[in-house]
Protein backbone atom coordinates (compact mmCIF):
# COMPACT_ATOMS: atom_id res chain seq x y z
CA UNK A 1 0.00 0.00 0.00
CA UNK A 2 3.03 2.52 0.75
CA UNK A 3 4.49 2.00 -2.94
CA UNK A 4 0.87 3.15 -4.13
CA UNK A 5 0.78 6.02 -1.76
CA UNK A 6 4.21 7.22 -3.12
CA UNK A 7 3.35 6.80 -6.77
CA UNK A 8 0.26 9.39 -6.06
CA UNK A 9 2.47 11.47 -4.49
CA UNK A 10 5.25 10.84 -7.77
CA UNK A 11 2.65 11.90 -9.76
CA UNK A 12 1.74 15.06 -8.34
CA UNK A 13 5.54 16.85 -8.31
CA UNK A 14 8.36 16.01 -10.93
CA UNK A 15 10.43 14.19 -8.62
CA UNK A 16 9.55 12.21 -5.67
CA UNK A 17 11.36 13.34 -2.41
CA UNK A 18 12.66 10.01 -1.38
CA UNK A 19 12.92 7.25 -3.55
CA UNK A 20 13.32 3.25 -2.81
CA UNK A 21 16.37 1.70 -4.85
CA UNK A 22 13.71 -0.29 -6.88
CA UNK A 23 11.84 2.81 -7.77
CA UNK A 24 14.84 4.48 -8.97
CA UNK A 25 15.81 1.27 -11.00
CA UNK A 26 12.24 0.76 -12.52
CA UNK A 27 12.58 4.25 -13.64
CA UNK A 28 16.18 3.71 -15.58
CA UNK A 29 14.18 0.61 -17.05
CA UNK A 30 11.42 2.52 -18.30
CA UNK A 31 13.74 5.81 -19.58
CA UNK A 32 15.42 2.32 -22.06
CA UNK A 33 12.24 1.60 -23.31
CA UNK A 34 10.86 5.44 -23.82
CA UNK A 35 14.55 6.26 -25.53
CA UNK A 36 14.22 4.06 -29.25
CA UNK A 37 10.72 5.51 -29.92
CA UNK A 38 12.02 8.90 -28.99
CA UNK A 39 15.38 8.48 -31.24
CA UNK A 40 13.79 7.37 -34.21
CA UNK A 41 10.40 9.75 -33.41
CA UNK A 42 12.96 13.09 -33.47
CA UNK A 43 14.61 11.39 -36.79
CA UNK A 44 11.69 11.49 -38.80
CA UNK A 45 10.04 14.68 -37.61
CA UNK A 46 12.12 16.75 -35.97
CA UNK A 47 14.78 16.82 -38.22
CA UNK A 48 12.20 16.73 -41.13
CA UNK A 49 11.12 20.12 -39.56
CA UNK A 50 14.03 21.66 -39.44
CA UNK A 51 14.89 20.47 -42.43
CA UNK A 52 12.15 22.24 -43.50
CA UNK A 53 12.42 25.47 -42.17
CA UNK A 54 16.17 25.91 -43.54
CA UNK A 55 14.92 25.11 -47.02
CA UNK A 56 12.50 28.20 -46.68
CA UNK A 57 15.28 30.51 -46.69
CA UNK A 58 16.82 29.26 -49.59
CA UNK A 59 15.72 29.82 -53.08
CA UNK A 60 15.78 26.09 -54.06
CA UNK A 61 14.80 24.54 -57.22
CA UNK A 62 15.67 21.07 -57.76
CA UNK A 63 16.34 22.43 -62.18
CA UNK A 64 19.49 24.66 -60.80
CA UNK A 65 21.77 23.10 -58.86
CA UNK A 66 23.66 26.81 -57.60
CA UNK A 67 19.85 27.32 -55.49
CA UNK A 68 20.67 24.45 -52.71
CA UNK A 69 21.79 25.96 -49.48
CA UNK A 70 22.11 29.46 -50.78
CA UNK A 71 21.18 31.40 -47.67
CA UNK A 72 21.68 34.90 -49.74
CA UNK A 73 18.13 36.08 -49.63
CA UNK A 74 16.61 34.16 -46.08
CA UNK A 75 13.45 36.27 -46.07
CA UNK A 76 13.12 36.01 -50.25
CA UNK A 77 10.47 33.47 -50.02
CA UNK A 78 8.30 34.90 -47.31
CA UNK A 79 8.62 38.82 -49.06
CA UNK A 80 7.46 37.22 -52.46
CA UNK A 81 4.88 35.12 -50.29
CA UNK A 82 3.37 38.27 -49.21
CA UNK A 83 3.31 39.74 -52.50
CA UNK A 84 1.82 36.72 -54.27
CA UNK A 85 -1.71 36.90 -55.44
CA UNK A 86 -1.87 33.21 -56.16
CA UNK A 87 -1.04 32.51 -52.69
CA UNK A 88 -3.49 35.02 -51.47
CA UNK A 89 -6.10 33.24 -53.45
CA UNK A 90 -5.40 30.03 -51.93
CA UNK A 91 -5.56 31.76 -48.50
CA UNK A 92 -9.16 32.82 -49.34
CA UNK A 93 -10.20 29.73 -50.98
CA UNK A 94 -9.18 27.85 -47.93
CA UNK A 95 -10.95 30.00 -45.97
CA UNK A 96 -14.22 29.26 -47.74
CA UNK A 97 -13.73 25.60 -47.85
CA UNK A 98 -12.95 25.40 -44.28
CA UNK A 99 -15.68 27.63 -43.12
CA UNK A 100 -18.70 26.55 -45.44
CA UNK A 101 -17.83 22.39 -44.54
CA UNK A 102 -16.83 22.75 -40.94
CA UNK A 103 -20.49 24.31 -40.55
CA UNK A 104 -22.23 21.84 -42.53
CA UNK A 105 -20.12 18.70 -40.95
CA UNK A 106 -21.76 20.08 -37.29
CA UNK A 107 -24.97 21.32 -38.73
CA UNK A 108 -25.68 18.03 -40.12
CA UNK A 109 -23.29 15.51 -37.50
CA UNK A 110 -25.77 17.17 -35.00
CA UNK A 111 -28.65 16.36 -36.48
CA UNK A 112 -27.93 12.85 -36.87
CA UNK A 113 -26.86 12.46 -33.38
CA UNK A 114 -29.48 13.59 -32.21
CA UNK A 115 -31.43 11.39 -34.62
CA UNK A 116 -29.41 8.23 -33.28
CA UNK A 117 -29.75 8.56 -29.89
CA UNK A 118 -31.69 6.65 -29.04
CA UNK A 119 -31.75 2.83 -27.10
CA UNK A 120 -33.25 1.04 -29.62
CA UNK A 121 -31.95 -2.01 -31.14
CA UNK A 122 -32.46 -0.95 -34.64
CA UNK A 123 -30.73 2.59 -34.22
CA UNK A 124 -27.73 0.60 -32.51
CA UNK A 125 -27.47 -1.61 -35.18
CA UNK A 126 -27.43 1.24 -37.94
CA UNK A 127 -25.02 3.22 -36.35
CA UNK A 128 -21.96 2.01 -37.82
CA UNK A 129 -23.34 2.14 -41.42
CA UNK A 130 -22.71 6.07 -40.70
CA UNK A 131 -18.81 5.84 -40.31
CA UNK A 132 -18.59 4.55 -43.95
CA UNK A 133 -17.98 7.71 -45.96
CA UNK A 134 -15.28 8.25 -42.60
CA UNK A 135 -13.21 4.74 -43.24
CA UNK A 136 -13.02 4.62 -47.25
CA UNK A 137 -9.42 5.56 -48.33
CA UNK A 138 -10.02 8.98 -49.41
CA UNK A 139 -9.04 8.28 -52.65
CA UNK A 140 -12.28 6.02 -53.16
CA UNK A 141 -14.45 8.94 -51.62
CA UNK A 142 -12.62 11.28 -54.52
CA UNK A 143 -13.23 8.45 -57.13
CA UNK A 144 -17.03 7.61 -56.10
CA UNK A 145 -17.53 11.63 -56.56
CA UNK A 146 -15.61 11.77 -59.54
CA UNK A 147 -18.35 9.19 -61.22
CA UNK A 148 -21.23 11.37 -59.80
CA UNK A 149 -19.80 14.26 -61.01
CA UNK A 150 -19.05 12.80 -64.42
CA UNK A 151 -22.44 13.67 -66.70
CA UNK A 152 -21.42 10.76 -68.84
CA UNK A 153 -22.34 7.98 -66.35
CA UNK A 154 -23.34 10.11 -63.45
CA UNK A 155 -26.88 8.48 -61.84
CA UNK A 156 -27.22 11.98 -60.97
CA UNK A 157 -27.12 13.85 -63.20
CA UNK A 158 -29.16 11.07 -65.03
CA UNK A 159 -31.89 12.03 -62.36
CA UNK A 160 -31.82 15.28 -63.51
CA UNK A 161 -32.31 15.36 -66.51
CA UNK A 162 -35.12 12.93 -66.06
CA UNK A 163 -36.73 15.58 -64.35
CA UNK A 164 -36.15 18.13 -66.48
CA UNK A 165 -33.44 20.16 -64.78
CA UNK A 166 -30.51 19.04 -66.84
CA UNK A 167 -27.35 20.37 -65.28
CA UNK A 168 -23.08 20.73 -66.70
CA UNK A 169 -20.77 19.32 -64.88
CA UNK A 170 -20.31 21.19 -61.70
CA UNK A 171 -16.70 20.35 -61.03
CA UNK A 172 -15.44 21.98 -64.31
CA UNK A 173 -17.58 24.98 -63.39
CA UNK A 174 -16.23 28.13 -62.04
CA UNK A 175 -19.15 28.82 -60.07
CA UNK A 176 -19.96 25.06 -58.72
CA UNK A 177 -16.58 23.74 -58.49
CA UNK A 178 -15.63 24.56 -54.85
CA UNK A 179 -19.18 23.73 -53.86
CA UNK A 180 -18.76 19.98 -55.52
CA UNK A 181 -15.80 19.64 -53.35
CA UNK A 182 -17.56 20.99 -50.54
CA UNK A 183 -20.40 18.66 -50.48
CA UNK A 184 -18.12 15.75 -50.89
CA UNK A 185 -16.13 16.70 -48.16
CA UNK A 186 -19.38 16.92 -45.98
CA UNK A 187 -20.15 13.36 -46.99
CA UNK A 188 -17.18 11.76 -46.28
CA UNK A 189 -16.47 13.62 -42.40
CA UNK A 190 -19.72 14.56 -41.05
CA UNK A 191 -19.39 10.87 -39.39
CA UNK A 192 -16.61 12.38 -37.36
CA UNK A 193 -18.38 15.62 -36.18
CA UNK A 194 -21.35 12.74 -35.52
CA UNK A 195 -19.36 10.37 -33.54
CA UNK A 196 -18.02 13.17 -30.99
CA UNK A 197 -21.79 14.78 -30.67
CA UNK A 198 -23.26 11.58 -30.03
CA UNK A 199 -20.92 10.68 -27.85
CA UNK A 200 -21.30 13.87 -26.15
CA UNK A 201 -24.80 13.36 -26.07
CA UNK A 202 -24.76 10.09 -24.43
CA UNK A 203 -23.01 11.50 -21.90
CA UNK A 204 -25.26 14.42 -20.64
CA UNK A 205 -26.62 14.05 -17.18
CA UNK A 206 -29.97 13.42 -17.06
CA UNK A 207 -31.48 15.52 -14.49
CA UNK A 208 -31.61 18.70 -16.17
CA UNK A 209 -33.59 17.24 -18.89
CA UNK A 210 -35.55 15.87 -16.92
CA UNK A 211 -36.35 19.11 -15.15
CA UNK A 212 -36.94 20.89 -18.24
CA UNK A 213 -39.59 18.85 -19.41
CA UNK A 214 -41.64 18.64 -15.99
CA UNK A 215 -41.13 22.00 -16.09
CA UNK A 216 -43.52 21.82 -19.27
CA UNK A 217 -40.95 22.49 -22.56
CA UNK A 218 -41.56 21.62 -25.47
CA UNK A 219 -39.20 19.17 -27.09
CA UNK A 220 -37.25 22.35 -29.27
CA UNK A 221 -37.39 24.37 -25.69
CA UNK A 222 -35.04 21.40 -24.31
CA UNK A 223 -33.02 21.21 -27.49
CA UNK A 224 -32.37 24.81 -27.62
CA UNK A 225 -32.35 25.84 -23.89
CA UNK A 226 -30.76 22.60 -22.12
CA UNK A 227 -28.99 20.02 -25.08
CA UNK A 228 -27.41 22.40 -27.17
CA UNK A 229 -25.51 24.47 -24.22
CA UNK A 230 -24.11 21.21 -22.40
CA UNK A 231 -23.14 20.90 -25.95
CA UNK A 232 -20.85 23.51 -26.97
CA UNK A 233 -17.85 22.02 -25.46
CA UNK A 234 -18.48 18.62 -27.48
CA UNK A 235 -18.86 21.27 -30.50
CA UNK A 236 -16.08 23.20 -30.43
CA UNK A 237 -13.97 20.50 -30.14
CA UNK A 238 -15.23 18.78 -33.01
CA UNK A 239 -15.21 21.69 -35.21
CA UNK A 240 -11.59 22.85 -34.28
CA UNK A 241 -10.69 19.08 -35.16
CA UNK A 242 -12.75 19.15 -38.64
CA UNK A 243 -10.81 22.72 -39.08
CA UNK A 244 -7.05 21.29 -38.54
CA UNK A 245 -7.87 18.58 -40.95
CA UNK A 246 -9.83 20.65 -43.60
CA UNK A 247 -6.20 22.97 -44.38
CA UNK A 248 -4.69 19.28 -45.04
CA UNK A 249 -7.45 18.62 -47.81
CA UNK A 250 -5.93 16.99 -50.60
CA UNK A 251 -7.26 13.22 -52.84
CA UNK A 252 -10.59 15.57 -53.50
CA UNK A 253 -8.99 18.40 -55.18
CA UNK A 254 -6.61 16.16 -56.89
CA UNK A 255 -8.73 13.73 -58.47
CA UNK A 256 -11.99 16.10 -58.94
CA UNK A 257 -10.80 19.16 -59.89
CA UNK A 258 -6.72 19.51 -59.73
CA UNK A 259 -7.35 22.92 -58.29
CA UNK A 260 -9.22 24.19 -61.13
CA UNK A 261 -11.04 25.88 -63.29
CA UNK A 262 -8.03 28.02 -62.68
CA UNK A 263 -7.40 28.22 -59.20
CA UNK A 264 -10.89 27.96 -57.89
CA UNK A 265 -10.51 25.31 -55.99
CA UNK A 266 -6.71 25.52 -55.39
CA UNK A 267 -6.54 25.42 -51.19
CA UNK A 268 -2.97 26.59 -49.55
CA UNK A 269 -2.37 23.11 -49.28
CA UNK A 270 -2.91 22.50 -53.24
CA UNK A 271 -0.43 25.26 -53.99
CA UNK A 272 2.63 24.22 -52.06
CA UNK A 273 2.08 20.76 -53.77
CA UNK A 274 1.85 22.30 -56.98
CA UNK A 275 5.00 24.57 -56.31
CA UNK A 276 7.14 22.31 -54.93
CA UNK A 277 6.73 19.23 -57.59
CA UNK A 278 4.87 20.67 -60.64
CA UNK A 279 7.28 23.51 -60.69
CA UNK A 280 9.97 22.18 -58.56
CA UNK A 281 10.17 25.39 -56.42
CA UNK A 282 10.87 23.52 -53.31
CA UNK A 283 12.15 26.70 -51.02
CA UNK A 284 9.10 28.53 -51.77
CA UNK A 285 7.04 25.44 -51.17
CA UNK A 286 8.59 25.34 -48.13
CA UNK A 287 8.13 28.77 -47.12
CA UNK A 288 4.43 28.32 -47.77
CA UNK A 289 4.58 24.93 -46.15
CA UNK A 290 6.33 26.79 -42.51
CA UNK A 291 2.99 29.49 -42.64
CA UNK A 292 0.68 26.60 -43.15
CA UNK A 293 2.20 24.51 -40.47
CA UNK A 294 2.30 27.63 -38.31
CA UNK A 295 -1.47 28.15 -38.95
CA UNK A 296 -2.03 24.52 -37.88
CA UNK A 297 -0.27 24.89 -34.53
CA UNK A 298 -2.09 27.76 -33.54
CA UNK A 299 -5.46 26.13 -33.94
CA UNK A 300 -3.90 22.83 -32.33
CA UNK A 301 -2.94 25.13 -29.23
CA UNK A 302 -6.19 26.59 -28.58
CA UNK A 303 -8.17 22.53 -28.92
CA UNK A 304 -4.98 21.81 -26.53
CA UNK A 305 -5.92 24.88 -24.40
CA UNK A 306 -9.89 23.98 -24.73
CA UNK A 307 -9.70 20.25 -23.28
CA UNK A 308 -5.72 19.40 -22.45
CA UNK A 309 -3.65 16.77 -24.70
CA UNK A 310 -6.11 13.82 -23.69
CA UNK A 311 -7.99 14.17 -26.76
CA UNK A 312 -8.52 10.68 -28.34
CA UNK A 313 -6.88 10.33 -31.83
CA UNK A 314 -8.88 8.72 -33.01
CA UNK B 1 -44.39 11.03 -29.23
CA UNK B 2 -45.06 7.80 -31.80
CA UNK B 3 -45.39 10.05 -34.72
CA UNK B 4 -41.76 11.53 -34.33
CA UNK B 5 -40.55 8.38 -33.42
CA UNK B 6 -41.82 7.03 -37.25
CA UNK B 7 -40.52 10.24 -38.82
CA UNK B 8 -37.45 9.34 -36.54
CA UNK B 9 -36.88 6.29 -38.71
CA UNK B 10 -37.96 7.33 -41.76
CA UNK B 11 -35.13 10.00 -41.70
CA UNK B 12 -32.83 7.45 -40.62
CA UNK B 13 -33.51 4.94 -43.39
CA UNK B 14 -33.14 7.99 -45.71
CA UNK B 15 -29.86 9.34 -44.18
CA UNK B 16 -28.82 5.86 -44.45
CA UNK B 17 -29.62 5.46 -48.41
CA UNK B 18 -27.65 8.73 -48.98
CA UNK B 19 -24.83 7.74 -47.21
CA UNK B 20 -24.80 4.30 -48.81
CA UNK B 21 -25.54 5.06 -52.04
CA UNK B 22 -22.28 6.72 -53.80
CA UNK B 23 -20.59 3.52 -52.18
CA UNK B 24 -22.86 0.81 -53.78
CA UNK B 25 -22.71 2.68 -56.93
CA UNK B 26 -19.13 1.83 -57.51
CA UNK B 27 -19.67 -1.41 -56.04
CA UNK B 28 -22.01 -2.47 -58.78
CA UNK B 29 -20.05 -0.05 -61.73
CA UNK B 30 -17.06 -2.33 -60.82
CA UNK B 31 -19.17 -5.25 -62.07
CA UNK B 32 -20.92 -4.05 -64.70
CA UNK B 33 -19.66 -4.94 -68.92
CA UNK B 34 -18.46 -1.59 -70.10
CA UNK B 35 -21.16 -1.20 -72.67
CA UNK B 36 -23.76 -0.66 -69.57
CA UNK B 37 -21.66 1.82 -68.06
CA UNK B 38 -22.79 4.60 -70.26
CA UNK B 39 -25.60 3.16 -70.61
CA UNK B 40 -28.88 5.77 -70.21
CA UNK B 41 -31.12 5.63 -68.18
CA UNK B 42 -28.75 3.73 -65.78
CA UNK B 43 -29.35 0.49 -66.48
CA UNK B 44 -29.99 -1.72 -62.80
CA UNK B 45 -30.45 -5.18 -64.09
CA UNK B 46 -27.11 -6.58 -66.12
CA UNK B 47 -25.15 -9.53 -66.26
CA UNK B 48 -22.58 -9.31 -63.80
CA UNK B 49 -19.02 -9.44 -65.16
CA UNK B 50 -15.79 -9.95 -63.45
CA UNK B 51 -13.78 -8.90 -66.12
CA UNK B 52 -12.47 -5.21 -64.93
CA UNK B 53 -11.26 -7.10 -61.86
CA UNK B 54 -9.34 -9.59 -64.53
CA UNK B 55 -8.18 -7.20 -66.82
CA UNK B 56 -6.66 -5.43 -63.37
CA UNK B 57 -4.99 -8.43 -61.40
CA UNK B 58 -2.89 -8.79 -65.25
CA UNK B 59 -1.69 -6.08 -65.03
CA UNK B 60 1.06 -4.11 -62.95
CA UNK B 61 -2.05 -3.28 -60.72
CA UNK B 62 -0.82 -6.63 -58.75
CA UNK B 63 2.64 -5.32 -58.23
CA UNK B 64 0.68 -2.33 -56.89
CA UNK B 65 -1.22 -4.19 -54.32
CA UNK B 66 1.66 -6.44 -52.84
CA UNK B 67 3.58 -3.02 -52.63
CA UNK B 68 0.31 -1.33 -50.17
CA UNK B 69 0.31 -4.63 -48.57
CA UNK B 70 4.24 -4.70 -47.48
CA UNK B 71 4.29 -0.82 -47.04
CA UNK B 72 1.34 -1.06 -44.41
CA UNK B 73 2.23 -4.20 -42.29
CA UNK B 74 6.35 -3.39 -42.40
CA UNK B 75 4.78 -0.29 -41.44
CA UNK B 76 2.14 -1.00 -38.45
CA UNK B 77 4.93 -4.04 -37.19
CA UNK B 78 8.25 -1.64 -36.50
CA UNK B 79 5.83 1.26 -34.90
CA UNK B 80 4.09 -1.67 -32.74
CA UNK B 81 7.88 -2.69 -31.78
CA UNK B 82 9.11 1.19 -30.81
CA UNK B 83 5.34 2.35 -29.93
CA UNK B 84 4.45 -0.08 -27.20
CA UNK B 85 6.96 0.27 -24.86
CA UNK B 86 7.60 4.14 -25.49
CA UNK B 87 3.79 4.40 -24.12
CA UNK B 88 3.98 1.94 -21.42
CA UNK B 89 7.14 4.05 -19.80
CA UNK B 90 4.94 7.41 -20.73
CA UNK B 91 1.64 5.62 -18.81
CA UNK B 92 3.98 4.13 -15.97
CA UNK B 93 6.86 6.88 -14.99
CA UNK B 94 6.74 10.42 -14.27
CA UNK B 95 9.29 13.00 -15.96
CA UNK B 96 9.91 16.24 -16.36
CA UNK B 97 9.03 16.75 -20.25
CA UNK B 98 6.40 14.16 -20.37
CA UNK B 99 3.96 16.51 -21.46
CA UNK B 100 6.42 18.22 -24.12
CA UNK B 101 6.10 14.92 -25.57
CA UNK B 102 3.07 14.56 -25.15
CA UNK B 103 2.41 17.72 -26.94
CA UNK B 104 5.35 16.75 -29.82
CA UNK B 105 2.90 13.49 -30.78
CA UNK B 106 0.13 15.28 -30.70
CA UNK B 107 1.89 18.05 -32.69
CA UNK B 108 3.12 15.25 -35.56
CA UNK B 109 -0.98 14.44 -35.93
CA UNK B 110 -1.94 17.95 -36.95
CA UNK B 111 1.06 18.76 -39.46
CA UNK B 112 -0.58 18.98 -42.69
CA UNK B 113 1.89 15.93 -44.91
CA UNK B 114 3.10 18.23 -47.40
CA UNK B 115 5.47 19.51 -43.94
CA UNK B 116 7.11 16.02 -44.18
CA UNK B 117 6.96 15.28 -48.00
CA UNK B 118 9.75 18.08 -48.49
CA UNK B 119 11.84 17.08 -46.62
CA UNK B 120 11.18 13.75 -47.08
CA UNK B 121 11.76 14.29 -50.90
CA UNK B 122 14.74 15.98 -50.65
CA UNK B 123 16.73 13.46 -48.30
CA UNK B 124 15.59 10.25 -50.20
CA UNK B 125 16.82 11.78 -53.53
CA UNK B 126 20.17 11.80 -51.74
CA UNK B 127 19.22 8.31 -50.39
CA UNK B 128 18.41 6.49 -52.99
CA UNK B 129 15.23 5.70 -51.32
CA UNK B 130 13.06 6.96 -53.89
CA UNK B 131 10.27 4.69 -55.21
CA UNK B 132 10.83 2.22 -52.65
CA UNK B 133 9.04 0.57 -49.93
CA UNK B 134 11.75 1.20 -47.06
CA UNK B 135 11.03 4.94 -47.81
CA UNK B 136 7.04 4.37 -47.75
CA UNK B 137 7.63 2.62 -44.06
CA UNK B 138 10.22 5.31 -42.88
CA UNK B 139 7.79 8.31 -43.74
CA UNK B 140 4.82 6.32 -42.48
CA UNK B 141 6.25 5.65 -39.32
CA UNK B 142 5.72 9.86 -38.84
CA UNK B 143 2.28 8.93 -38.20
CA UNK B 144 1.83 5.56 -36.80
CA UNK B 145 4.51 5.95 -34.27
CA UNK B 146 2.35 8.80 -33.01
CA UNK B 147 -0.26 6.64 -33.23
CA UNK B 148 0.64 4.11 -31.03
CA UNK B 149 2.45 5.92 -28.31
CA UNK B 150 -1.16 7.71 -28.31
CA UNK B 151 -3.82 4.87 -28.49
CA UNK B 152 -1.57 1.99 -26.36
CA UNK B 153 -0.71 4.96 -23.53
CA UNK B 154 -4.60 5.05 -22.56
CA UNK B 155 -4.58 1.60 -22.82
CA UNK B 156 -1.90 0.96 -20.31
CA UNK B 157 -3.27 3.60 -18.06
CA UNK B 158 -6.67 1.53 -17.83
CA UNK B 159 -4.37 -1.49 -16.45
CA UNK B 160 -4.23 -1.64 -12.94
CA UNK B 161 -0.73 -1.21 -11.03
CA UNK B 162 -1.34 -3.31 -8.45
CA UNK B 163 -0.91 -6.40 -11.08
CA UNK B 164 2.57 -5.52 -12.24
CA UNK B 165 3.75 -4.83 -8.40
CA UNK B 166 2.34 -7.94 -7.08
CA UNK B 167 4.84 -9.59 -10.37
CA UNK B 168 7.43 -7.46 -8.93
CA UNK B 169 7.26 -9.02 -5.57
CA UNK B 170 7.91 -12.40 -6.87
CA UNK B 171 11.28 -10.65 -8.13
CA UNK B 172 10.14 -9.86 -11.85
CA UNK B 173 12.63 -7.13 -14.10
CA UNK B 174 10.56 -4.07 -15.55
CA UNK B 175 10.15 -5.36 -18.81
CA UNK B 176 9.56 -8.97 -17.96
CA UNK B 177 6.31 -8.03 -15.81
CA UNK B 178 5.63 -6.07 -18.88
CA UNK B 179 5.99 -8.92 -21.42
CA UNK B 180 4.28 -11.14 -19.12
CA UNK B 181 1.69 -9.72 -17.11
CA UNK B 182 0.91 -6.34 -19.06
CA UNK B 183 0.83 -6.89 -22.77
CA UNK B 184 -0.95 -10.15 -22.73
CA UNK B 185 -4.04 -8.32 -20.60
CA UNK B 186 -3.62 -5.35 -23.45
CA UNK B 187 -3.53 -7.48 -26.73
CA UNK B 188 -7.30 -6.26 -27.90
CA UNK B 189 -5.28 -2.83 -27.49
CA UNK B 190 -2.65 -3.76 -29.28
CA UNK B 191 -5.14 -5.44 -32.32
CA UNK B 192 -7.01 -2.91 -32.31
CA UNK B 193 -4.18 -0.38 -32.40
CA UNK B 194 -2.51 -2.39 -35.34
CA UNK B 195 -5.32 -2.92 -37.27
CA UNK B 196 -5.54 1.48 -37.26
CA UNK B 197 -2.23 1.36 -38.28
CA UNK B 198 -2.27 -0.88 -41.24
CA UNK B 199 -5.36 1.26 -42.39
CA UNK B 200 -3.64 4.51 -42.40
CA UNK B 201 -1.01 3.56 -44.31
CA UNK B 202 -3.22 1.26 -46.67
CA UNK B 203 -5.05 4.84 -47.25
CA UNK B 204 -2.23 6.77 -47.74
CA UNK B 205 -2.43 8.68 -50.93
CA UNK B 206 0.20 11.91 -50.83
CA UNK B 207 3.30 9.96 -49.79
CA UNK B 208 3.26 7.32 -52.26
CA UNK B 209 2.20 9.72 -55.16
CA UNK B 210 4.93 11.71 -54.06
CA UNK B 211 7.32 9.68 -52.81
CA UNK B 212 6.97 6.58 -55.72
CA UNK B 213 7.45 5.97 -59.30
CA UNK B 214 6.99 2.91 -60.79
CA UNK B 215 8.66 0.02 -58.53
CA UNK B 216 7.13 1.21 -55.41
CA UNK B 217 3.26 2.45 -56.83
CA UNK B 218 0.84 1.61 -54.25
CA UNK B 219 -2.57 0.27 -55.35
CA UNK B 220 -4.01 4.03 -54.60
CA UNK B 221 -1.42 5.64 -56.87
CA UNK B 222 -1.64 2.92 -59.14
CA UNK B 223 -5.58 3.45 -59.49
CA UNK B 224 -5.39 7.09 -59.91
CA UNK B 225 -2.79 6.21 -62.81
CA UNK B 226 -5.52 4.31 -64.33
CA UNK B 227 -7.62 7.71 -64.59
CA UNK B 228 -4.68 9.45 -66.25
CA UNK B 229 -3.34 7.26 -69.28
CA UNK B 230 -5.73 4.94 -69.89
CA UNK B 231 -8.66 6.95 -71.21
CA UNK B 232 -11.40 6.45 -68.65
CA UNK B 233 -11.95 2.97 -68.14
CA UNK B 234 -14.56 3.33 -65.51
CA UNK B 235 -15.21 -0.48 -65.45
CA UNK B 236 -11.26 -0.88 -64.50
CA UNK B 237 -11.22 2.24 -62.22
CA UNK B 238 -14.34 0.79 -60.31
CA UNK B 239 -12.57 -2.37 -59.77
CA UNK B 240 -9.76 -0.76 -58.77
CA UNK B 241 -11.64 1.23 -56.37
CA UNK B 242 -13.55 -1.46 -54.70
CA UNK B 243 -10.18 -3.62 -54.41
CA UNK B 244 -8.37 -0.68 -52.85
CA UNK B 245 -11.22 -0.50 -49.79
CA UNK B 246 -11.99 -4.27 -49.46
CA UNK B 247 -9.22 -4.99 -46.50
CA UNK B 248 -10.35 -0.94 -45.00
CA UNK B 249 -14.39 -2.65 -44.69
CA UNK B 250 -12.83 -6.14 -43.47
CA UNK B 251 -10.48 -4.28 -40.95
CA UNK B 252 -13.33 -1.71 -40.06
CA UNK B 253 -15.34 -4.68 -38.67
CA UNK B 254 -12.96 -6.15 -36.82
CA UNK B 255 -11.83 -3.38 -35.24
CA UNK B 256 -14.95 -2.55 -33.62
CA UNK B 257 -15.47 -5.31 -32.26
CA UNK B 258 -11.20 -5.12 -30.75
CA UNK B 259 -12.47 -1.68 -29.65
CA UNK B 260 -15.39 -2.18 -27.81
CA UNK B 261 -13.31 -5.55 -26.00
CA UNK B 262 -10.19 -3.82 -25.76
CA UNK B 263 -11.93 -1.04 -23.20
CA UNK B 264 -14.09 -3.48 -21.53
CA UNK B 265 -11.13 -5.71 -21.31
CA UNK B 266 -9.41 -3.59 -19.33
CA UNK B 267 -11.83 -1.85 -17.06
CA UNK B 268 -13.28 -5.27 -15.86
CA UNK B 269 -10.31 -6.40 -14.92
CA UNK B 270 -9.30 -3.52 -13.12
Amino acid sequence: MSTLSQYGAEQGSGVPPRQTRWQVQQRRDLLCGLMPALAVLAVVTLAPAVYLVVTSFTPLNLTLPATAWNFSDPVGNYLSLLRDRRFGNSVWVQFKLSFFTVVLQLLIGLAVAMLLNARTRFVEAVRTTFLIPMVLPPIVVAIIWKVLYTPDISPVHWFLKAIGHPMGAMITSPDYALWSIIIADVWEWFPFTMLMLLAALQMLPDEPLEAARIDGATYWQVFWFVILPLLRPAILVAGLFRLIDSIKAFPLIYILTDGGPGTVTEVTNYYAFVQAFNFSYLGFSSAITVVMVGATFFLSWLVVRMVGTEVEVE
Amino acid sequence: MTRRRGLGYGGIIALILLVMFPFLWLLQMSFKPQNDIFAFPPRLLFTPTVEHYVALWTSQFRASFWNSSLASISSTLLSLLLGVPAAYTLSRATFTGQRHIALWVLATRMAPPIAFTIPFFLAYRQLELMDTVTGLVLIYLTFNLSLVVWMMRTFFDTIPRSLEEAARIDGASTWGTFLRVVLPLSAPGVAATAIFCFLFSWNDFFYALILTRTQAMTAPVAVVNFMNYEGWEWGKIAAGGTIVMLPVVVFSVLVRKYLVRGLTAGALKG
